[in-house]
């Protein structure tokens, strides 16, 4: 072969590899720092536990993320417990908490300036400007009381809840057991609607022992009724109505934990996905704004390859492997596996746990938050989970564990997920309690970090110190005909060489928390993207071109 | 008194013949015999009883060993007859009633197996033979608890007893405690190596501890040894078949589910299995007829209703027929998920 011809061949070859080997991702490791200590962040979630262990106890903990005073660095809300049987918020321990961002790694607590203390057994939360008035609002679900926090603009919120119809109770007039919630504007009119999710038919009166005297465990979720979900319209004048029996959803009763939102099947509308706690997940397919379907079964995602249910309890849906189709990650207990199902593109999802290589590796974990994320900002989006049994004698089964340290899984391109936590620096080494964790860029250095609320010991602020120099933008949206957070919205990046990634704008997803508003892309070594298209909530397609990469970059809808 | 003494001593010694048991100075070959049988070393077993019973025609425990060569030879006749001539002889000796049982145990006359069971325990509270089958029988009557206690002490007493520590790795894999029964199977794997159930069991544990290294090569042994026979183990291809499914090995994986359907085709799990097997290797047509034959299956093997109506309606909508789809979908939404322990 004369060198010609073999220049040639070598050319065909290259251009025929798929982008992403010419672009040359920097191989970096994930890793994360634990850096509450001098964080000025003191809060441990006080789960209230009593001796026989009431299923209660072992479900708090959400966190939010989220700009409330925008000032353009995140603050952090943490949800809290409360003294068991009472349910009151008895003295500092059980007080939610509001850390307002200090920009150097420091945060100040200013919950009672914020008017956030809360009362009675709070669980999630879920953070968005439901009013559009550009300051960023707070829903906080519980056992037995919700709320919807208004932010004032100074600082300080007004519990607007029985004023605005969002109390989480149910026709029948039952406080149903809210676990997360969700902000989508689901029949995209420019204003968030409010999806709460719920739990189990459950009360001290009707509680269950399990396990022996001395050494009492959780009880499983299968010993009581499920409970229906909520649906609330935004009316647009700082009320909405339950509008659950009418758009299909109350119809299907499950033992909800988890929720993520998604355009899964790319027709415009916002589907909303349920993660259930040992009974079938639901997948409510948006009609067009006018209902939902519920196509948990048919879509393939009700239930595992094995026909059985798990206990489902954190969920993620985005898309890991850039073909623009978001998919699922669910976390669950220790024996079963965490979930992964692949978006197929045509309606079904195909259950990929072992085929990704998370199969084995999660047999032993339990999974509360869950998040899928680029960590090491090469273009490919990673996993998270923030572990811990739900038992807190799990401990005696041997297999189990109750304080577990979390995990990361990296994406290796191929549709395989390595789990590097081994590697992922002494803040993937904590084993704790670990419940609702939060994704979200807290420095604004481009990399995801990870605050991580934990039972009975500090709350963990996971700074991403990942290795490999790539790059990265942020995009936040601000909505004008569309919702004023631009939730929803659905951003394709095309970077100068040629890749391809996609995300949509949403703080739903995890355990019981919210996530930033902004949108993120890890860019490996590209320094420019050459196309940002945005599809808004509203229909509108903007595009950006030639846009420069590390940078926090603010689109506001055309 | 010192005379007296020798006096005594020499008539004893003078008389000794007298004394001696048929077994006498049998006893280590007697031992070496019942290891063999307890290991499935056949061949030993059979050529040392053979030279025993040449030099001790009226050991009564020959015929004993004979009886267990006999049930280990699938020659159930002969076995019967040698057990039944054994009791007769020694009516009292827990061994003898506990091998009987055993016997029972494998052609399924539970009864029996039961009654001679509790016998052979009263007669001896320490014989770990007795210990072992009482407490395998009562695990199978439910009493888990007392079986455990009875299966310990059997395997305290008598450490190379290989079906006792299966027994007790059973009991440990029935509470998922997998690291336990991971020891428990991996010593009655070594104990006796033509054990497939022990292999098959072991590859099982040891996958939900992680070593799936070990799994492979425990399943690799199984594989070897699994022949028709009392350590057989039909459903060592469907293990096996669904491990390499999950390592993604799908050719490999139909081969042992190919295997499984053709060993238990009774067995709606085998059945079952392939039809997934099938829609991961997208041949739907293949999963139907899988599917549709698991369905049909009365004997479960531990896949229920919901799984089925799950997975018909994944293979109809993947077939494009639609009217299935959706009532095997609405069966899979009216049929209630199992409930499971109470606990977690």
């Amino acid at each position: 072969m004369t060198p010609r011809k073999l220049f040639t061949v070598a050319l065909v070859v290259a251009l025929a590899a798929p982008p992403r080997v010419l672009w040359g991702a920097d191989a970096g490791r994930i890793q994360f720092e634990n850096r509450q200590r001098n964080s000025g962040i003191s809060f441990v979630l006080d789960n209230g536990t009593l001796p026989d262990k009431p299923m209660i106890d072992g479900i708090p903990g959400g966190v939010a993320l989220l700009d409330y005073d925008n000032d353009g660095y995140l603050d952090i809300f943490f949800t809290n417990g409360a003294s068991l049987p009472g349910l009151a918020k008895e003295g500092d321990k059980f007080s939610n908490r509001l850390y307002h961002n200090n920009h150097d790694g420091t945060f100040t607590d200013v919950t009672d300036h914020a008017g956030l203390r809360g009362e009675g057994y709070s669980v999630g939360a879920a953070a968005a400007d439901y009013d559009n008035d550009g300051r960023t609002d707070l829903y906080v679900t519980g056992f037995d009381r919700n709320f919807l926090y208004h932010n004032n603009g100074d600082g300080t919120f007004t519990d607007v809840t029985t004023k605005a119809g969002v109390t989480g109770v149910s026709p029948t007039g039952k406080k149903l057991w809210g676990i997360s919630a969700a902000w989508l504007d689901y029949d995209n009119d420019g204003k968030l609607d409010l999806f709460v999710v719920n739990y189990l038919d459950w009360s001290f009166a009707t509680s269950r022992v399990c396990g022996s005297p001395g050494n009492r465990l959780s009880c499983s979720p299968t010993l009581y009724k499920g409970e229906p979900n909520i649906l609330y319209h935004n009316n647009g004048d700082g009320t909405f109505t339950d509008v659950s029996e009418i758009m299909g959803i109350s119809g299907s009763i499950g033992k909800g934990m988890g929720v993520a939102i998604a355009d899964y099947n790319d027709d415009g509308w916002m589907d909303i996905f349920v993660a259930n706690d040992n009974d079938r997940n639901f997948l409510f397919k948006n009609r067009g704004g006018k209902a939902f379907d519920e196509m948990g079964v048919e879509s393939f995602v009700a239930y595992t390859d094995s026909g059985l249910p798990v206990s489902s309890m954190g969920v993620d849906f985005r898309d890991w492997n850039n073909d623009g189709k978001p998919s699922l990650i669910i976390t669950t207990l220790g024996g079963e596996i965490y979930p992964l199902f692949r978006n197929e593109g045509n309606g079904f999802f195909s259950y990929e746990s072992y085929k990704a290589g998370i199969g084995f590796r999660s047999l032993k974990m339990s999974g509360w938050g869950a998040g899928i994320q680029d960590f090491d900002n090469d273009g490919y989006k990673d996993l998270f989970t923030a572990n811990s049994h739900v038992s807190e004698n799990a401990d005696l089964d041997g297999q189990q564990h109750y304080r577990q340290a979390n995990a990361v899984f990296r994406n290796t391109h191929d549709g395989i997920f390595k789990d590097v936590s081994g590697d992922g620096g002494p803040g993937m080494q904590i084993r704790a309690a670990h419940r609702g964790c939060a994704f979200g860029d807290l420095n604004n250095d481009g990399k995801i970090d990870v605050v991580v609320s934990a039972i009975g010991s500090p709350a963990e602020l996971l700074y991403n110190t990942s290795t490999g120099g790539n790059h990265w933008i942020l995009i936040k949206t601000v909505g004008v005909k569309s919702n004023r957070d631009g939730i929803g919205t659905r951003i394709k990046v095309t970077t100068a060489s040629g890749f391809v990634q996609y995300n949509h704008v949403t703080t739903a997803g995890s355990y019981a928390s919210s996530n930033d508003p902004r949108v993120h892309f890890g860019l490996a070594v590209d320094t420019v993207i050459k196309e940002i298209e945005l599809k808004w909530p509203s229909g509108t397609l903007q595009v950006l071109r030639n846009v420069k990469a590390d940078q926090v970059l603010t689109v506001t809808e055309e | 008194m010192r005379s007296a003494f020798i006096s005594l001593l020499f008539a004893v010694c003078a008389t000794w013949p007298a004394f001696a048991g048929p077994c006498t100075s049998a006893e280590a070959q007697l031992a070496q015999v019942s290891k063999a049988l307890n290991v499935n070393a056949l061949d030993i077993a059979e050529n040392t009883l053979r030279s025993l019973t040449v030099s001790y025609p009226d050991c009564p425990e020959i015929v004993l060993h004979q009886a267990r060569l006999a049930q280990a030879k699938g020659n159930i006749r002969e076995a019967a007859e040698f057990y039944y001539r054994y009791t007769d002889t020694d009516p009292d000796d827990s061994r003898g009633l506990a091998y009987f049982g055993r016997f029972f145990l494998e052609q399924r006359d539970y009864m029996r197996a039961d009654a001679l069971s509790a016998a052979a325990l009263d007669k001896n509270q320490d014989d770990p033979a007795a210990l072992a089958l009482r407490g395998q029988i009562l695990l199978m009557k439910g009493q888990s608890l007392e079986g455990q206690k009875l299966l310990e002490k059997a395997v305290k007493l008598d450490p190379d007893d290989p079906e006792a520590q299966f027994q007790l790795g059973t009991i440990y894999d029935k509470a998922k405690a997998a690291a336990q029964a991971v020891e428990h199977f991996r010593k009655a794997a070594s104990l006796n190596p033509h054990d497939a159930r022990a292999w098959d069991y072991l590859a099982l544990n040891l996958e939900l501890v992680g070593d799936l290294d070990g799994t492979e090569q425990a399943y690799q042994k199984g594989l070897q040894v699994n022949q028709a026979g009392r350590y057989h183990d039909a459903f060592l291809d469907y293990n096996y078949g669904r491990f390499l499914a999950k390592r993604n090995d799908l050719s490999s994986s139909k081969r042992h589910l190919d295997r499984a359907v053709e060993s238990a085709p009774q067995v709606r799990a085998v059945w079952y299995e392939r039809a997934k097997l099938d829609m991961q290797m997208q041949n739907y047509q293949q999963a139907r007829a899988d599917a549709e034959k698991a369905a049909a299956c009365t004997q479960q093997g531990g896949v229920i209703d919901l799984q089925i109506y799950s997975l018909l309606s994944q293979v109809y909508a993947r077939l494009g027929d639609t009217a299935l789809a959706k009532k095997y979908a609405d069966l899979t939404r009216e049929t209630p998920p199992p409930v499971r322990g109470e606990q977690r």
